[in-house]
């Protein structure tokens, strides 16, 4: 087991190099000068001269695989830059923005796990009748419409029509409602089919009729199946995390909340590079090391692939 | 057993709607000593002597010498003021007993120093005229201050009074005796004071309670950002901000505006025509470098669908570049209204001659041309396509480029563009700052006038205009300068912009200002 660990984590090194890599690439291949765009969005006149002392002032002179070796460098120590538009170091601009984007992360899986599981197994209990079709039917619609659509009309409703909650912003935890569900619609169908589908698996699995036979209460065998149920959707909701942190950008836009998401659109429209290298660097990180930890996670739980590890 | 399962769920669905209802906001009961303003944008850095900051929050904080009113040049900091013969020394005479926010008093020294920074901080205050042209500076007593340049230049006062880069902010604030790298307070002569600041969340400004002129009704004025607009329009029809105020879409696209003003039950106002919103015809590209080509499209583009259909009736047509109420453009010019036979005449007459498949052609060549925007734009992208179909149908096919930022402005560098918009900066800036920046290479202007043969003329001709002391002089050489553009076509001009502002009927006061980017909060009140 702690070699399979270890050589997953060693595992993880030359994949997150790689899709720094490309991002690297990616963002070099723009034909905008980065020194162009850091004196322009200052309102300062890329007359020849301040190109070419800004290019000096932000290295772009350097060969290619020299810069990126330079940033990554720096990320390892914790330096990601200084953003083009307000000179603020990118590491206090995410570390200002993370907080409020994992509020509403947390919020959002909570609303995801109440919801997929409640309606999960009233879906298995009436498999095929009406009210499972209806409910799936109805989860499906909102998850199929765009978050920024169905944002609009939540907050219409609840706010302006019933006057329940704000529109947006974030201040009092009524505020955290409205982004939360509009983000959790995205994910629940997913959970809700996932869920109901094991149950109804479940159900007809032989330990369950040998509980049955053994005459054990109708509410201890139930337990069984959803327990039994809840193990593949447990992974995947670890999966969904680095998912949900990386679906807020629209939801955060919509609904004024100072996170990461909003962050990252501010930097696009800037095209402010270095704020847009971290957010890139930190999403893989994310992603990569839920993955390993899913991973982990899967292995120690299941017998049978703990012995493939070994 | 599934009956109680059912029974459960249900209890537990309506506890969740029923804490919703508990944790209801009241946004109707507003406190009336605040003012909620939305902006899809943070204030950001206010320093005044930089750009990264809102201009209508800068404008809050700081004040200048002198301010830009509808009827000319007002005092402000200074009581009053002489200009010399040789119109060289501006010697002003400051208002007394004036204290920053931080307590430091405003005298000529503070003044020098602010002034000094500014001119000392040349690359990035460079845009502006008068930047270049200051020689020296000079305390003449605690209250007098003399201001020299290098050469005359007449719109000085007006550019005194803008909202950057020359308003006052405390000495004490400098980092190292200047305010290039930032400033460590935003202590102003104004009448608010910048109290919070939450980054990309909200700014909260508080009445300043040592101000030196009528103090402002309203104590706090709270700035809200909100990236989205249908999420400000939702709001204030939540009653959660009270002000929505802005020009050019930036706040409110044209659409929203009159579905609320339909609705009445917001007050909604609009500016006198500021800016102008043209469509430069680039006079060294190949089809538009001849002028019955340039002509012919001028008569092509039915503005009133601009106007009317896209802008719905937010902004005037504009007739000629600049609006007759700009400063020196009160003038005669030759008016190309629609008239698509004149449009198709000049284009016959050009040689452009129309085949089967309804476009015109030229020795082989298909009249094709091409029009870049900014894509963040969405209004221009819609203004394109309406003009894309005017210019159908006489024969001409237009392509619409649409393109980010970097790349547009990368374009518009390189002149390598057939049609492209051109926005002049609106009142007080206009005309002198706009047609200054038509001599600049990097500007589309300059580019899509590179191709005209007087363009050498008309760079001396604005170089003179901007230094130019007789007032009938200047007058005449601004309508040489408008006659020349507007007999040669090379703008096609759309419309004129102005500021749009809304909000709830119990706030009153609300005006504007002879900028586009301030706003007047100080006179606004509630009822």
């Amino acid at each position: 087991m702690k070699q399979y660990v270890i050589k997953r984590i060693a595992g993880t090194v030359p994949l997150l190099l790689l899709v720094t890599f490309l991002a690297f690439i990616l963002i070099n291949l723009r034909t905008s000068d980065p020194a162009e765009i850091a004196l322009r969005v200052n309102q300062i006149t890329p007359t020849e001269e301040v190109v070419q002392s800004m290019r000096e002032e932000l290295g772009l002179d350097d060969p290619f695989l020299i810069r990126y070796k330079n940033w990554i460098m720096d990320s390892f120590q914790g330096n990601l830059g200084t953003s083009y538009v307000n000179k603020k170091p990118v590491l206090d601009e995410l570390r200002q923005a993370i907080p409020p984007t994992l509020e509403l992360a947390g919020a959002t899986l909570i609303i995801i796990v109440f919801f997929s599981v409640s309606i999960g197994i009233i879906c298995s209990i009436f498999e095929n009748r009406w009210q499972d079709r209806f409910l799936r039917g109805f989860i499906f619609l909102l998850s199929a419409m765009p978050s920024f659509w169905i944002g609009l009309l939540l907050m219409w409703y609840f706010s302006v029509y019933l006057g329940w909650l704000p529109t947006s912003g974030k201040n009092g935890p009524s505020s955290i409602i409205l982004p939360a569900v509009t983000l959790s619609l995205t994910f629940l169908s997913t959970y809700v089919r996932l869920i109901r589908n094991n149950m109804i698996q479940n159900t007809q699995e032989n330990f369950i009729l040998y509980a049955k036979l053994r005459g054990l209460k109708q509410s201890t065998v139930m337990w069984k199946v959803f327990s039994n149920s809840i193990q593949s959707a447990l992974t995947a909701f670890g999966m969904s995390i680095p998912r949900l942190i990386a679906g807020t950008v629209v939801v955060e836009n919509i609904f004024a909340w100072p996170g990461i998401g909003r962050l990252c659109v501010k930097a696009i429209f800037n095209s402010d590079y270095p704020v847009i290298q971290a957010y890139i660097l930190m999403m893989a990180v994310l992603f990569i090391v839920c993955n390993l930890l899913v991973d982990i996670v899967v292995v120690m739980i299941d017998p049978r692939l703990r012995r493939e590890a070994k | 057993m599934k009956k109680r399962l059912l029974l459960v769920m249900f209890t537990l669905l309506i506890v969740l709607t029923g804490c919703s209802q508990a944790t209801k906001s009241n946004p109707a009961a507003v406190d009336k000593n605040e003012l909620v303003f939305a902006s899809t944008k943070d204030i950001r850095d206010i320093n005044p002597h930089l750009t990264g900051g809102e201009l209508a929050a800068q404008n809050m904080v700081f004040e200048s010498l002198v301010m830009n009113t509808p009827e000319g040049v007002k005092p402000k900091l200074a009581e009053k003021w002489e200009i010399s013969d040789d119109g060289l020394t501006y010697t002003f005479y400051l208002r007394k007993n004036i204290k920053f926010s931080d307590g430091e008093p405003f005298n000529a020294e503070a003044v020098k120093k602010n002034i000094d920074v500014v001119v000392a901080n040349y690359e990035k205050n460079a845009w502006l005229n008068l930047v270049q042209v200051i020689d020296s500076t000079k305390v003449v007593d605690e209250y007098t201050f003399t201001l020299t340049l290098k050469t005359p230049y007449y719109p000085t006062l007006e550019e005194l009074g803008l909202t950057r880069p020359f308003r006052m902010i405390s000495p004490k604030c400098f980092i190292d005796g200047t305010t290039a790298n930032g400033v460590n307070g935003y202590a102003g002569t104004g009448p608010y004071i910048l109290a919070e600041h939450k980054d990309n969340q909200y700014a909260l400004f508080s009445v300043n309670e040592n101000y030196w002129g009528d103090k402002p009704k309203i104590q706090h004025v709270r700035w809200k950002v909100m990236p989205d607009h249908q999420t400000i329009l939702l709001a204030l029809q939540n009653g959660e901000i009270d002000l929505i105020f802005g020009a050019d879409g930036d706040m409110l696209d044209a659409n929203a505006f009159s579905s609320l003003q339909d609705e009445g039950k917001y007050v909604t106002k609009i500016s006198p025509p500021s800016g102008s919103r043209s469509i430069l015809l680039n006079s060294k590209r190949e089809a538009t470098s001849d002028k019955l080509v340039r002509e012919a499209l001028q008569y092509a583009i039915n503005k009133q669908t601009i106007a009317t259909g896209i802008l719905n009736d937010t902004e005037q047509i504009a007739d000629v570049l600049m609006s007759k109420s700009t400063p020196y453009a009160n003038i005669d010019l030759k008016v190309r209204s629609y008239d698509t036979q004149k449009a198709e005449a000049l284009l016959d007459q050009a040689g452009w001659a129309k085949s089967d498949d309804g476009y015109r052609y030229k020795e082989g060549k298909r009249l094709n041309l091409m029009l870049s925007y900014n894509s963040d734009n969405a209004q221009e992208k819609t203004i394109g396509e309406s003009m894309q179909n005017d210019l159908k149908a006489i024969g001409v096919e237009l392509e619409l480029l649409g393109e980010e930022k970097q790349a547009y402005f990368d374009r518009q560098k390189s002149g390598e563009f057939d049609l492209q918009y051109s926005l002049s900066w609106g009142l007080p800036y206009d005309p002198q700052t706009y047609v200054s920046t038509w001599r600049v290479p990097s500007h589309g202007d300059y580019q899509a006038q590179a191709g005209l043969e007087k363009k050498k003329w008309l760079d001396q001709t604005i170089s003179d205009v901007l230094v130019e002391q007789d007032e009938t002089a200047r007058a005449e050489k601004y309508e040489q300068i408008f006659s020349y553009v507007n007999e040669e076509a090379v703008y096609l001009p759309l419309t004129y912009s102005v500021v749009k502002a809304i909000h709830a009927e119990q706030l009153k006061g609300v005006s504007f200002n002879v900028s586009q980017y301030e706003i007047p909060f100080e006179l606004m009140y509630f009822e």
